[in-house]
Formats: C-alpha cells, sequence, structure tokens
C-alpha cells in the first residue's frame, strides 16, 4: 500500500528532515509510527499526503509514484485518503453532522446516500445523538472522535492519524485507539504517528521508529 | 464522567458492525463498471455539480445579507464607480441624435450667377440633379431670398429703400454622402458649373461637433475602462478578506480533496452579487439622477426652442448594465481567489 524508497527530505536547503527512509507497508497494515518530536513523524506522513515532496527518493502509495500526480489529481489522490489530525481540524461554524459531511459534499454524494453515511460513522464513533451539536460545545475527546468520523466517512483504503490522542487522559486514549483497531479489522490500511509508547505497546502492532531522520527501528509486533 | 464514557464504550461496539456491513455492500455495488453504470454516474456528477452550483448560490447570498452593512458599503462602492461611465455613456448616446439631425441637414448652398433666367436657372438645377451625388435639390429664389432676409432682421423699410434686390438666386442642395471630405470634393466641382457664381458649406462647425462627440466618445472609454478597473479592485479587495476569513476552512477542504473549483465557487458567487447589487444601486442612482435634472434640461432645451429630453437607460441599457456588473463582480472575484488560493497550502 505504502512504499518509501530510499526517501530523503529537505527543507530550505539546510535542515535535513527526513533522510534515507526505506520501508513498506501491505495493505490491510496497521502501523504505529514513533520517536521523538521533531524525529520526523509528521513530516513522514506529509509526504504520503503530498503536502510536501521529497527531495531524493520515491514514495509509491497504491503503486503510484505520488510525486507523478499533477496537481489536478491531487484532490482526487487526496480522497482515497482518511486524516485524523491531532487538533482535528473541524470546521467550527458548522454543526457536527455537517463537518462530517464534508467530504462528501466535496465528492459530490447525493443529499440522502450523505446523511445515511455520516449518520453510520456517527454512530460508530458514538456520537450519533450529537449530530447537531456544534464542535465547541463537545469535550477534546468528542470532537477528536468527530475527526475521525470525518476521516472515514469516506471509506478510505488508507487512514492517517498524526497524533491522534495528544492531549487525551489515557483512558480516552484507547477509547481512540481501540476505534482505529476496529477499522483495522475490517480491511483499512492505518498508520497513526503516535508517542505514547505505552499505548503503542500494548496494542502489539508493528512499529516504525524515528530518530532524528531516520528509520532506526522496524519492529514487528511481538 | 467515567459513566458518559462507559456508555460510549458500550455503543462503539454495536455502530462499528454495522457500518462494516454497510461498506460491505457498497463496495459490492459500486465495482462492476459497466456502460449504463458509466452513464449513470456521469448523470449523478453532472447533479451534484448542479446542487453544489445551487447550494452556493445560496450560501453566498446568505453571508451577503447577514452582513447587511458591509455589503451595501461594498455595492454602493460599486455603484458609484459605475453610475459616472454609464451616465457619460447614455449623454454620448443622445449626441449620437443629434449626430445624426446634423448629418440631415448638412446642405451646400449653391449661389447662381446674379441675373441668371428663369429658363437658365431650369436648366441649372437639371444638371444638379443630373449629379449622382447630389440628394435633393432646393430653389430659392431671389425674391423669396429677399423676403426672408426681410422677416429674419426685421429691416423691411431698409431693405424696402432698395432700387433693385441685390440678392442672387441659391439653390440649396442635400449631399447623398454627407461626409465632410465627399462634401469639399462635390462643392468643387459644382463651383466649376456655368451659372454657378459661388458655392458654400460651412465644414468648420460640423467638424468641431464631430470631434468633440469623438472626445467625448474616447472619454467615456477611458473612464469605463478606468472605473470598470475600480470595480474589480472593490470587489477583489472585499473577496480577498472574505478568502483570508475562511482561510481555516479552505485548508481543510483541500486537504480531504477539494478540488479548486470547489473551493472558488462560493466566491466567485459572492463576487457576482455584490456586482448584481452594485449594478442595481447604479440603476437606481441613474433613474434618481435623471428625474431630479429633468425638470432643469428641459426648460433650457425650451428656451433654445428646442426640445430634448434626457436619455433613460431602457430595456437593453439597463439590462447591460445589470450584466456587466454582474461580470466585473464575478470576474474581480475570480481574480482575488486565484492569486490567494495560491497561497494557502494545508499546514
Amino acid at each position: 500500500m505504502i512504499a518509501f524508497e530510499h526517501v530523503g527530505k529537505r527543507y530550505g536547503g539546510r535542515f535535513e528532515a527526513l533522510s534515507n527512509i526505506d520501508f513498506r507497508v501491505s495493505r490491510g497494515e496497521m502501523v504505529f509510527l514513533t520517536g521523538h518530536s521533531g524525529a520526523g513523524k509528521s513530516s513522514l506522513l506529509r509526504l504520503i499526503m503530498r503536502l510536501e515532496r521529497p527531495s531524493r527518493g520515491r514514495v509509491m502509495v497504491a503503486g503510484h509514484d505520488i510525486d507523478k500526480l499533477h496537481p489536478s489529481q491531487l484532490p482526487f489522490y487526496r480522497r482515497q485518503i482518511g486524516v485524523v489530525f491531532q487538533d482535528h481540524q473541524l470546521l467550527f461554524d458548522r454543526s457536527i453532522y455537517h463537518n462530517v459531511a464534508l467530504p462528501l459534499e466535496i465528492r459530490g454524494l447525493a443529499p440522502r446516500d450523505i446523511a445515511r453515511r455520516v449518520r453510520a460513522a456517527l454512530d460508530k464513533v458514538g456520537l450519533l445523538h450529537r449530530e447537531k451539536a456544534l464542535p465547541i460545545e463537545l469535550s477534546g475527546g468528542e470532537q477528536q472522535r468527530v475527526g475521525i468520523a470525518r476521516a472515514v466517512v469516506n471509506k478510505p483504503a488508507l487512514l492517517l492519524a498524526d497524533e491522534p490522542t495528544g492531549n487525551l487522559d489515557p483512558q480516552l486514549s484507547a477509547d481512540i485507539m481501540g476505534l482505529f483497531e476496529d477499522f483495522h479489522r475490517i480491511g483499512t490500511t492505518v498508520m497513526i504517528a503516535s508517542h505514547d509508547l505505552a499505548l503503542i505497546a500494548r496494542l502489539r502492532h508493528r512499529t516504525l521508529r524515528l530518530s532524528e531522520g531516520r528509520l532506526v527501528a522496524d519492529e514487528e509486533a511481538a | 464522567m467515567s459513566a458518559r464514557h462507559s456508555r460510549k464504550g458500550a455503543a462503539t461496539p454495536r455502530g462499528a458492525s454495522a457500518a462494516a456491513r454497510t461498506g460491505g455492500r457498497q463496495e459490492a455495488s459500486t465495482s462492476p463498471r459497466g456502460a449504463r453504470q458509466q452513464t449513470v454516474r456521469a448523470q449523478g456528477q453532472w447533479q451534484a455539480w448542479l446542487r453544489h452550483h445551487r447550494a452556493m448560490c445560496v450560501d453566498s447570498l446568505r453571508r451577503l445579507v447577514r452582513q447587511p452593512v458591509g455589503s451595501l458599503l461594498t455595492m454602493l462602492a460599486i455603484a458609484i464607480a459605475l453610475v459616472l461611465p454609464s451616465a457619460l455613456w447614455l449623454s454620448l448616446d443622445s449626441a449620437k441624435l443629434v449626430d445624426a439631425e446634423l448629418d440631415a441637414s448638412a446642405t451646400l448652398t449653391a449661389y447662381l450667377d446674379k441675373g441668371v433666367s428663369e429658363s437658365e436657372t431650369g436648366r441649372i438645377l437639371e444638371a444638379l440633379e443630373a449629379q449622382s451625388e447630389v440628394a435633393a435639390t432646393e430653389l430659392i429664389t431671389a425674391e423669396q431670398g429677399m423676403a426672408e432676409f426681410q422677416q429674419s432682421l426685421g429691416l423691411d423699410d431698409a431693405l424696402a429703400r432698395l432700387d433693385e434686390n441685390p440678392l442672387p438666386a441659391a439653390v440649396v442642395i442635400s449631399p447623398t454622402t454627407p461626409s465632410p471630405e465627399a462634401m469639399a470634393a462635390l462643392s468643387e466641382r459644382l463651383s466649376a458649373m456655368s451659372g454657378v457664381a459661388e458655392v458654400r458649406l460651412d465644414l468648420a462647425w460640423i467638424e468641431r461637433l464631430r470631434q468633440l462627440a469623438e472626445l467625448g466618445r474616447r472619454l467615456t472609454l477611458a473612464l469605463g475602462v478606468l472605473f470598470g478597473l475600480g470595480v474589480l479592485l472593490v470587489v477583489g479587495n472585499t473577496i480577498r478578506l472574505a478568502v483570508e476569513n475562511r482561510r481555516k476552512e479552505i485548508e481543510v477542504v483541500t486537504l480531504i480533496g477539494a478540488t479548486h473549483a470547489f473551493v472558488r465557487r462560493p466566491f466567485l458567487y459572492s463576487g457576482a452579487w455584490y456586482g448584481l447589487g452594485g449594478g442595481l444601486l447604479a440603476w437606481g442612482l441613474l433613474t434618481l439622477g435623471s428625474d431630479w435634472l429633468a425638470a432643469p434640461v428641459a426648460s433650457l432645451a425650451a428656451s433654445y426652442g428646442a426640445h430634448y429630453q434626457l436619455p433613460t437607460l431602457g430595456l437593453v441599457g439597463s439590462t447591460t448594465l445589470l450584466t456587466c456588473s454582474t461580470l466585473l463582480g464575478w470576474l474581480g472575484a475570480w481574480i482575488a481567489v486565484s492569486r490567494h488560493l495560491a497561497g494557502i497550502k494545508p499546514r
């Protein structure tokens, strides 16, 4: 599903955020990406989303060299990836329902289909009863669940998450990770960047460890 | 707190299985892509496109109405920029009417030799009418000329004391082509004819009027272009602020796969609404203005013994004004959004 081939990323010619990253993730796999802040986790995810382009090497997603995508193809590429952000990136001027509906509205689905799929996604994250609420009325954990619902409402083949449990207490973090495992179970490829080592150790999945822009460990689940 | 969480925890697995079931069914229904399904998909995309246009058209109008003062000020600025060139264009349009009348009244006067006999006058008239450049002729005999002269000057007594009529007979000639060049050439040719003493045409004032009209036309064009640019700037600046205000939203929708066209659409509709609103206000200002000026203009014209009515926009003019203003608003928005979208990169 994802293949990094000797990928390097420099910013501003000097600072090397990633160097010689080489790994593969199979379809349907669930992978954690760990490392200290500044180790390059976010840069790596941004490369997959094609928000950045590699300075060296190739990033392949679903068999395509995504560096070769034409700018006009980018929106359609991004629609196949669900992304969960640490700060959830919800829009505060509209209800939970409309936040989750956004990817489907962009794809131009009929309102009836949108309603059905939004409710299924909200039901999945346990927030169906809050669909009319505004994001500001929700707790941090609930906002994160809305972010997850929005990421999966499109039924993406690939789900990326950047520190999805960053600001949450351990119980809520475990709940959120449980959701990701559910998606992994139904065949979605999941990649989660997190520095919550204790939680990751408990979940027993493959873990890629980054340090100062290098891939220092690739540990299969014990 | 903990009670709430445990309730949610219980809800999750049930939801998960439901979502998985619907997901599986959907995948199965979309995988075979027959020709019929392609048509259905294309139709669906067309409908989706229309749906988004309709939604954005209404949404952008709603956003305008939600900030009535700001929107009205923007529209007023657009209206003021539109009023001046429109008013000039209108007055030029009426100048064109005057121009046409001028063309109709452009004539040459051929004074005949003094003391030509009536039969000779008839021969000259025939010769004049035979010319292809001559559309019509009107003979003014020496006696008629004298009578007109007396009437217009009110010098009955003084002129009555003259022994003989000093005026020659004259022929007023309407040319087929009233252009200054053609008339000058015609006058030269006619003055060479026997029996014609002199041909007079007053080209200078016609020329002057034409140049004035040309000046007006160019001035209107220049002002039109300048004020059109003004409208673009007003709309562009307003839309730039709107883009800045919705930066977060643009970043998020770009992240989740919105095309540029999708992002641009609401702003283009806002621009078009601003333009249309400005056009309507300009139309109102022009109508008010011409009503306000109508009375003094009419009495001024009457004092010159003329009948002149202030021109109005009419249906064609109004449609042109509104179409132009809407297009200008749309274009201003397009320029602003395109410029600023390039600068917005999702973080």
